[in-house]
């Protein structure tokens, strides 16, 4: 909301109406220089209310000093409308109509009197209204912008716990493969060394014999363990890479070349989640907003970065701001330590660059 | 009081200033009296258009200070901007105290016809005021002090022309006359008229009340704090 909107803004213009309002008021009238001084009173006592935060009853001077002058000059009782605005725009209402009793001991009539206090109570009771919608809107804003950080927050917290939870996976994987290597396999196989060495020793036909028959069933075992570790071991979907190469080659509404480059083995799975992520979301935003023919697919590990760039050759229809999707994205891609750029200036292009975990 | 000290120095620093506030105030003690108006000698007469310039001329060490960054370098010193500003106040009342004493004393001295001088020593002394508040709400509205200087110059022209000072009220029409109420130059020159030729205290009481409610309604507006 632009400043100028602001209803301190709208009351000190209220105020400055008024004051210039009675100014005119005494200056068209028949009155004494010395009655001026009422004038200068309200305006010391308005000039105070735009510099400092008064108290309500302060109100109470400005109808003394009104009071005062009663017997003098008609400007004393139109100066009532300004106690009656102040307590209007702080949402004493009620005790405002207590100023409208001037109405009845005024000595001319009324009526042009009547008109402007009840002006002034609209106004300020409009001022009141429109400053306690104000404060609810901003404490609303405060609340949603509140929530939208801890929502980010909690987004950051999930992506950080995704990645411990794939590092995690890794290691059990891995104690599992070696759990099972040395339980199995490596028995199997130091018992079918152990028998070839004895074989060497035994001079009797039928104990070599059963003992090569040994080593044999030894042998037998351990390759049909090592096939089952391997099997249970590769997983049936296509992961890392493939799964990038399988989205990319079922893509049907432009064809796509796909390059990739580099040991892409050193790619932790969190990272291909993002990557995949970002490729889809090219893919669609292709699909959805470019007339593009061709489009390329390149991924590259090289030195300690993992780079994703998807191109195309169409001229992007909507220059608009990112939708919510690359938005996430991004954020996503920062809180990896990486980066997501987007571009629409030569056909669609998006970069994506995430940095490589150091081998542990 | 350091600020009070050094301001005191900064206003007495450039010779431009040094002429202005010490030569300006001794020229008036020779100005000559005047036939059938005004009463007092031209001087005297026009030493509230003197305080007016030198008002604004004194406070523009505030609008140099907001224009040098010193008023945001102040907002992280252990220093409070009511201290800033209350002790420059204090050293421009000091000077244009000064200057009104040197006016009337001079004036004594050279046998100048002042009728009720510690009067007019009093009505100088709350139109300083008055005027160093005016001069103080003119620089909050303006970031150049040249700008600040010309466009007041201008204004106190026209003050001092409608308020009386320059020329007789009675030379205007009634609604003229009427709006110069509104003016504190009014009440200055009101204030002239009364060393002449007033009797009732009460009524010079209330002259000076008036200067001081102006002082106190400029003072209000003018200590606005404004980084830039």
């Amino acid at each position: 909301m632009k400043s100028y909107m602001e209803p301190a803004r709208f009351v000190n213009g209220w105020r400055l109406l008024n004051l210039g309002f009675l100014t005119y008021y005494w200056i068209s009238g028949e009155f004494a220089a010395y009655d001026f001084i009422l004038l200068l009173f309200l305006i010391l006592l308005t000039s105070l209310r735009w510099r400092f935060n008064l108290p309500a009853w302060s109100v109470a001077l400005d109808a003394f000093v009104c009071f005062l002058y009663f017997p003098y000059h008609a400007v004393s009782y139109y100066g009532l409308a300004l106690p009656i605005f102040e307590l209007a725009q702080r949402g004493k209402w009620l005790f405002a109509l207590l100023f409208f009793i001037g109405l009845f001991v005024a000595p001319f009539p009324s009526a042009w009197l009547f008109c402007y206090f009840v002006l002034a109570l609209f106004v300020g009771f409009f001022s009141y209204a429109y400053s306690l919608n104000q404060q609810q809107y901003k404490e609303e804003a405060d609340e949603q912008r509140k929530a939208r950080y801890e929502l980010e927050r909690v987004k950051i917290d999930l992506l950080a716990a995704q990645q411990s939870v794939a590092q995690q996976a890794e290691l059990m994987e891995r104690y599992r493969m070696a759990r099972q290597l040395h339980d199995h396999l490596g028995h199997d196989l130091t018992g079918a060394a152990l028998a070839l060495q004895a074989h060497e020793y035994v001079e009797e036909p039928d104990e070599a014999h059963k003992l090569l028959q040994e080593v044999k069933r030894r042998l037998k075992r351990s390759t049909l363990n090592l096939r089952e570790t391997v099997h249970n071991a590769t997983p049936i979907a296509p992961i890392g890479v493939e799964n990038l190469e399988y989205v990319a080659l079922y893509f049907q509404q432009v064809s796509i070349s796909f390059r990739k480059s580099g040991d892409l083995l050193r790619v932790a799975a969190y990272h291909w989640g993002l990557l995949e992520a970002c490729l889809k979301e090219a893919l669609t935003n292709i699909a959805r907003h470019s007339d593009a023919t061709k489009a390329e697919v390149k991924v590259e590990a090289a030195g300690s970065i993992i780079r994703l760039l998807v191109q195309d050759n169409g001229t992007v229809r909507q220059s608009q701001q990112p939708g919510s999707g690359l938005r996430s994205l991004k954020m996503r891609a920062r809180s990896l330590g990486g980066s997501l750029s987007v571009s629409g200036d030569n056909g669609f292009l998006l970069v994506c660059v995430l940095p490589l975990r150091e081998e542990e | 009081m350091t600020i009070f000290y050094f301001t005191l120095k900064r206003s007495f620093g450039s010779l431009t200033n040094l002429i202005f506030l010490t030569l300006a105030p001794i020229a008036c003690i020779f100005f000559p009296a005047g036939e059938a108006w005004p009463a007092l000698p031209y001087g005297y007469q026009y030493f509230g258009i003197i305080i007016l310039f030198v008002a604004i001329r004194l406070t523009q060490i505030i609008i140099e200070d907001r224009a040098r960054g010193v008023i945001k370098r102040l907002s992280v010193a252990p220093i409070r901007y009511f201290h800033y500003l209350s002790q420059n106040l204090f050293a421009y009342f000091v000077i244009l105290i000064l200057q009104c004493a040197i006016v009337i004393v001079g004036g004594l001295l050279r046998g100048q016809e002042l009728y009720q001088p510690f009067a007019l020593f009093t009505l100088y002394l709350s139109f300083s005021f008055t005027a160093l508040a005016i001069a103080l709400a003119w620089i909050s509205i303006f970031r150049n002090k040249d700008i600040a200087f010309l466009v007041y110059m201008s204004l106190i022209f026209l003050m001092v022309l409608m308020g009386g000072i320059m020329m007789p009220l009675e030379m205007f029409p009634d609604l003229m006359k009427r709006i110069a109420v509104i003016l504190p130059t009014f009440w200055f020159a009101e204030g002239l008229n009364w060393v002449v030729y007033g009797r009732q205290t009460s009524n010079f009481m209330l002259i000076n009340g008036v200067l001081w409610l102006y002082t106190l309604v400029f003072l209000v507006l003018g200590s606005t704090r404004k980084m830039q």
